[in-house]
C-alpha cells in the first residue's frame, strides 16, 4: 500500500489528455451538468480532507466497529422496549426514510466518480458512494432484528418499494436529487443544501434527542454517519464555486430550488420527531429554534460566502416554521392509517409547552386538537374505535412535492390551482408552482395520489388504498399509540389558553 | 356525473378531494366538506362558499356556478 504522500499526487490528481475522443464526448453535458466548461476551469478544484484510500478504509472500520459494540451493548429488543412509545415510532419514520434513500447517494456520488470534472473531485466522490453505502446497510443491520418486536419496522426496507404517500413524496424528492441528476446538480443540491444544512436536523438534532431519550444505538449511528457526511459534503463547495464563475444565475436557481424541496421534506422528517414524537421531558429544544440555531444561521453563512442572495421565497420559509409540520402532523394524524407508525395526540401539557413555542398560530392548531380530542372523548378509547377517529375522504396532494395540501395556515390555506397545457395541476405554495414552472418537461407528467385515484390506477375505496397500494395491513397501518385512552380525555376541558 | 374538486374548509389542517353533483347546491357542497372535516373542524351554522376569490349565492348548483373538476373551492365563515 502507498504512503499517503505518494498516493495524493500520483492518484488523486490524476488527470488524461484525450487524444482520440473529445473532452465533451468524455464528459457530455447532460450528465456532467452545466455549465460546460474545459478541465482547465476545473484543475484547481481541491478540498481540504485529501484522503486516500488507505485511510479511508482504516477510519471507516474504526467507526463500523463502534457501532457494533454499541449495538451489542444496548442494541437489543430489550433495550428498545424501554424508550418511551412517541420516540419508538420516531424511529420508525427514520429507519423507514433514511436506509434507501442513502442508497440513492451511492448512485450520486458513482455518477461524480465518473462524471466529475477533474479527477480528485470523482476520487472524492467515490469514497462518498462507499459512505452512502455504508449508510445504508447500516439501519438496515440495525433495525432488522427488530421486526420482530414490532411489525412496523419491516417498513425499514419496504418503504420505498410501496406507492404509501409519503414512499412516492420522498421518492419524487431522492429521484430527482440524486438518481436522475447530473454531477454538478446533484453535488451542489447534496452536499451543499441537503448534507451541510438539512442532514444536520437528521444527523445532529436527531442525536441529540436520542440522547435525551436514552437511546444510545440511535444516537451512535447516526453520529457515526454524520462524520461521513461532513468529509463527502466539502465535494460541493469548490463545485459551486467553478460554477458562481461563470453562471452565478444558475447557481443561484439551484439553490432556491433545493432549499426548498429540501425544506418540505426534513420539515416534516425531523418536525414531526422534535415536537410530536419526543417524549416532552425529553426534548432540549422546539424544531424551530434548532432549525434557526443550526439551518437557518448556517445556511445564511454560507450564501454569504458564497455572494449569493436568500431565496425569493425566505418570508414564506420564516411563516413556515412557526406552523406547516404543525399543519401536517394534525392531518397525518387524522389519516394515520395510511401511514406505517403510530401517533400520540398532543395533551394539555404539550400544548402549553407548544404554545410556548409556537405562539403565532396555535389558537388555531389548538382548535383542530380540541375537535379531534373530542371526537375521542365521544367514541369511547378502544382499538375498535380508532377508525371511528380518523378521515374518511381523500386527503389532498401537491404536485410538485406529492405530499398534503397542508401550507398556509389553517385560516388560509396557500394551494393553488394551475392550469398548464390542457391539464390542472395544484401545488401546496407558490415556491413548488415555481419549481414546476422553471422545469415542466420533469414534473409535469407525474401523477400526485390523487390524481391515480382518480384515473383508476390506484383504488378509490380508503381499505383497499391501503392494502393494496399503500402496501399496510391492519398489524401494520398506524394508530394512535394509546388507542385514545388518555388520562387527560377524560377531564372535561383541555385547551391550554 | 360526479366531479372531483379540492375543497378547503377554513381552519382545517389539510385540502380534501370531495366528489360533488352538478345539482348539488352550494350550501350542500360546503356541508359535504363540513362533514368530511368534521374530525378536525367543528362544525359552523354560518359558512360561505368563495370561488376564484368570489363569494357565491349558496342557492346556485355546482353547474351553474362554473365549478370544474379539480377546481379549488373554500368554505369560510360567514
Amino acid at each position: 500500500m502507498l504512503r499517503r504522500e505518494d498516493w495524493l499526487p500520483l492518484a488523486r490528481k490524476l488527470d488524461w489528455d484525450y487524444s482520440y475522443v473529445r473532452e465533451e464526448e468524455v464528459f457530455p453535458e447532460v450528465i456532467s451538468g452545466r455549465p460546460w466548461l474545459p478541465h482547465s476551469e476545473w484543475k484547481d478544484w481541491e478540498e481540504s480532507f485529501k484522503t486516500s484510500y488507505r485511510e479511508y478504509v482504516d477510519n471507516q472500520y474504526e467507526k463500523d466497529m463502534a457501532v457494533y459494540a454499541v449495538r451489542d451493548a444496548v442494541g437489543r429488543i430489550e433495550n428498545v422496549e424501554k424508550l418511551s412509545a412517541p420516540w419508538i415510532n420516531s424511529l420508525k419514520v427514520h429507519s423507514a426514510a433514511l436506509p434507501l434513500a442513502e442508497f440513492t447517494g451511492v448512485i450520486g456520488n458513482l455518477r461524480g466518480a465518473r462524471f466529475g470534472r477533474d479527477s480528485a473531485w470523482r476520487t472524492m466522490a467515490t469514497f462518498g458512494a462507499l459512505d452512502e453505502y455504508r449508510h445504508t446497510q447500516i439501519p438496515l443491520l440495525l433495525f432488522h432484528h427488530l421486526v420482530k418486536f414490532d411489525p412496523q419496522f419491516d417498513w425499514t426496507h419496504k418503504f420505498y418499494h410501496t406507492n404509501n404517500w409519503f414512499a412516492v413524496a420522498a421518492r419524487h424528492f431522492f429521484d430527482e436529487l440524486t438518481v436522475g441528476q447530473n454531477a454538478i446538480e446533484f453535488h451542489i443540491a447534496t452536499n451543499v443544501i441537503l448534507e451541510t444544512g438539512f442532514t444536520n436536523l437528521q444527523f445532529v438534532g436527531l442525536a441529540s434527542l436520542a440522547r435525551e431519550s436514552s437511546d444510545h444505538m440511535f444516537e451512535r449511528m447516526v453520529t457515526s454517519i454524520q462524520t461521513d457526511e461532513a468529509r463527502h459534503a466539502q465535494i460541493g463547495h469548490p463545485v459551486l464555486q467553478t460554477v458562481m464563475k461563470h453562471d452565478p444565475e444558475y447557481v443561484q436557481y439551484l439553490v432556491d430550488k433545493w432549499f426548498w424541496r429540501n425544506w418540505r421534506i426534513f420539515s416534516i422528517l425531523t418536525g414531526l420527531s422534535i415536537d410530536y414524537l419526543t417524549a416532552l421531558d425529553q426534548r432540549p429544544y422546539s424544531f424551530k429554534e434548532f432549525m434557526e440555531e443550526w439551518i437557518i444561521d448556517q445556511f445564511l453563512r454560507t450564501l454569504d460566502e458564497f455572494g449569493l442572495k436568500k431565496p425569493w421565497y425566505w418570508d414564506t420559509v420564516m411563516d413556515e416554521l412557526d406552523i406547516y409540520h404543525h399543519m401536517i402532523y394534525a392531518s397525518a394524524y387524522s389519516y394515520r392509517a395510511t401511514l406505517w407508525f403510530n401517533f400520540v395526540i398532543p395533551g394539555p401539557a404539550e400544548r402549553k409547552w407548544l404554545r410556548q413555542k409556537y405562539p403565532r398560530y396555535w389558537d388555531e392548531m389548538d382548535a383542530v386538537w380540541e375537535q379531534t380530542s373530542e371526537r375521542w372523548r365521544a367514541v369511547g378509547p378502544g382499538a375498535s374505535n380508532e377508525l371511528a377517529v380518523h378521515g374518511t375522504v381523500l386527503p389532498t396532494f401537491c404536485d410538485l412535492c406529492q405530499l398534503p395540501l397542508s401550507a398556509g395556515t389553517p385560516r388560509k390555506n396557500s394551494a393553488k390551482v394551475l392550469l398548464y397545457e390542457n391539464r390542472k395541476y395544484i401545488f401546496c405554495s407558490e415556491p413548488c408552482q415555481w419549481i414546476f414552472l422553471h422545469e415542466p418537461e420533469r414534473y409535469a407528467n407525474h401523477k400526485d395520489v390523487v390524481k391515480r385515484v382518480l384515473s383508476g390506477e390506484a383504488p378509490a375505496q380508503l381499505p383497499n388504498l391501503l392494502t393494496e397500494y399503500f402496501m399496510l395491513s391492519p398489524d401494520t397501518w398506524g394508530k394512535d399509540v394509546h388507542s385514545g385512552d388518555y388520562e387527560w380525555l377524560r377531564d372535561l376541558k383541555t385547551t391550554t389558553a | 356525473m360526479s366531479i372531483p374538486l379540492y375543497g378547503f374548509l377554513q381552519g382545517d389542517t389539510v385540502g380534501l378531494v370531495i366528489l360533488a353533483e352538478e345539482d348539488d347546491t352550494l350550501q350542500a357542497l360546503a356541508q359535504k366538506l363540513q362533514v368530511a372535516a368534521s374530525l378536525r373542524v367543528a362544525y359552523r351554522d354560518q359558512v360561505q362558499v368563495v370561488y376564484n376569490d368570489q363569494t357565491m349565492d349558496p342557492a346556485m348548483t355546482v353547474a351553474q356556478a362554473g365549478l370544474q373538476p379539480l377546481d379549488r373551492f373554500d368554505v369560510v365563515a360567514g
